[in-house]
């Protein structure tokens, strides 16, 4: 009784679909009516890496000199790689900006590469010792340690990171030398957005400071903010034009030295090579290429032009290996 | 000469940092970063298609 009376009030089925409607794709409009569920947010990227897309295309290693890289493998797991430098490497001085040294070095590395446990180790021929470990304790907590070990008296330094990788939040414990200790903490609010919070404590001279930092991220962009009480804001914002081209801006105003710095640039991943330029509000522009000349043989080139310093830096290299 | 209302207080802050010379050195820069991030991110949203291969 109740069957029929549904049925005679059920709404009439739509038409099958006929030509176009066929080949071309269903109209986009269900994705928005689907509704946000809460309890399933994905996992938001770690703390330290919500500018990653932004400092992926805008922060190439950019060089002046002659740069050569050799990785080996010797297993699946382990590979050594040797890299030399010789060139001039930019070192702060109190005086006047940064002074250009001449510097040369060798630098020999091991690798293991597990998928519980990563080391990696690097020496370096004026004794600088640099390494890391990545240590995956449980399915969700990990540990990382790093370390820079030089001859110099305390200019070594050192860091342990416990990280807590949950459903939709992460949480992060740091202890470093010189007393340092930080913690943040970063949670998915809406499926595009995530807002997280760190704060840390230098032992040494007696300072604290908390920082805020938001990532709101679609299919084709991501935006994010952070500012910290040391007098640091940063914003970032990149644009996935399409699968082999993204365009980044980014901002950063410390309040402490009044500097600000702003850069526009481009990245260009294509089969054969990686193309990435910026140009910067100090009127810097620079480029970097990586161009695949075989099987694992790459050619590298950097530039950087400084107008308003007048410097300009040239560099290239090869990396032989994976 | 005191300044009651506040948008007189607005227009001496805004004389203060302009035709002070070292602040407008500053200024001048965070206008300009400013102007390039905002620049920026209105071409890649409206024209960012012009770069895409």
């Amino acid at each position: 009784m109740g069957s029929s009376v549904g049925d005679a009030a059920a709404p009439p089925l739509p038409p099958p679909p006929v030509g176009l409607a066929v080949a071309l794709p269903p109209k986009a409009e269900d994705k928005s009516e689907r509704k946000v569920d809460y309890l399933n947010l994905p996992c938001p990227v770690p703390f330290e890496e919500i500018q990653r897309e932004a400092l992926m295309s805008l922060k190439p290693e950019l060089f002046e000199g002659l740069r050569f890289d050799f990785t080996k493998g010797l297993n699946q797991k382990f590979s050594l790689s040797h890299s030399v430098f010789m060139g001039s490497v930019e070192v702060p001085s109190p005086s006047s900006g940064a002074i250009k040294v001449p510097t040369a070095h060798y630098e020999f590395g091991a690798n293991f590469l597990d998928p519980k446990l990563m080391l990696i180790g690097r020496v370096l021929t004026d004794g600088r010792l640099n390494a890391r470990v990545k240590c995956d304790l449980t399915d969700n907590l990990t540990l990382k340690i790093n370390a820079q070990l030089t001859n110099e008296p305390h200019f070594s330094q050192g860091m342990f990171n416990f990280d807590y990788k949950s459903k939709d939040f992460r949480a992060q414990y740091q202890m470093g030398n010189n007393a340092f200790y930080g913690a943040n903490y970063i949670q998915s609010v809406t499926p595009n957005l995530s807002l997280g919070s760190e704060v840390f404590w230098l032992g040494h001279q007696r300072k604290s400071g908390i920082g805020f930092a938001a990532r709101y991220n679609t299919d084709k962009m991501v935006a994010t903010a952070q500012v910290a009480s040391t007098g640091i804001v940063a914003l970032s914002y990149v644009q996935k034009v399409s699968e082999k081209v993204s365009l980044a801006s980014d901002f950063m105003y410390n309040s402490m030295t009044r500097d600000v710095i702003s850069s526009f640039g481009y990245d260009y991943i294509l089969r054969q090579c990686r193309l990435r330029g910026k140009l910067d509000s100090n009127g810097c522009v620079a480029a970097f290429l990586e161009e695949r000349l075989n099987m694992g043989v790459n050619f590298i080139l950097s530039a950087e032009i400084d107008h308003q310093k007048k410097d300009y830096k040239f560099g290239f290299g090869m990396t032989v290996g994976e | 000469m005191a300044p009651a209302s506040s948008m007189e207080k607005i227009k001496e802050f805004l004389n203060s940092q302009i035709y002070d010379d070292d602040k407008w050195a500053v200024n001048s820069k965070l206008l300009g970063a400013a102007g390039l991030f905002a620049g920026s991110i209105l071409f890649m949203r409206n024209f960012g298609d012009l770069m895409a291969i």
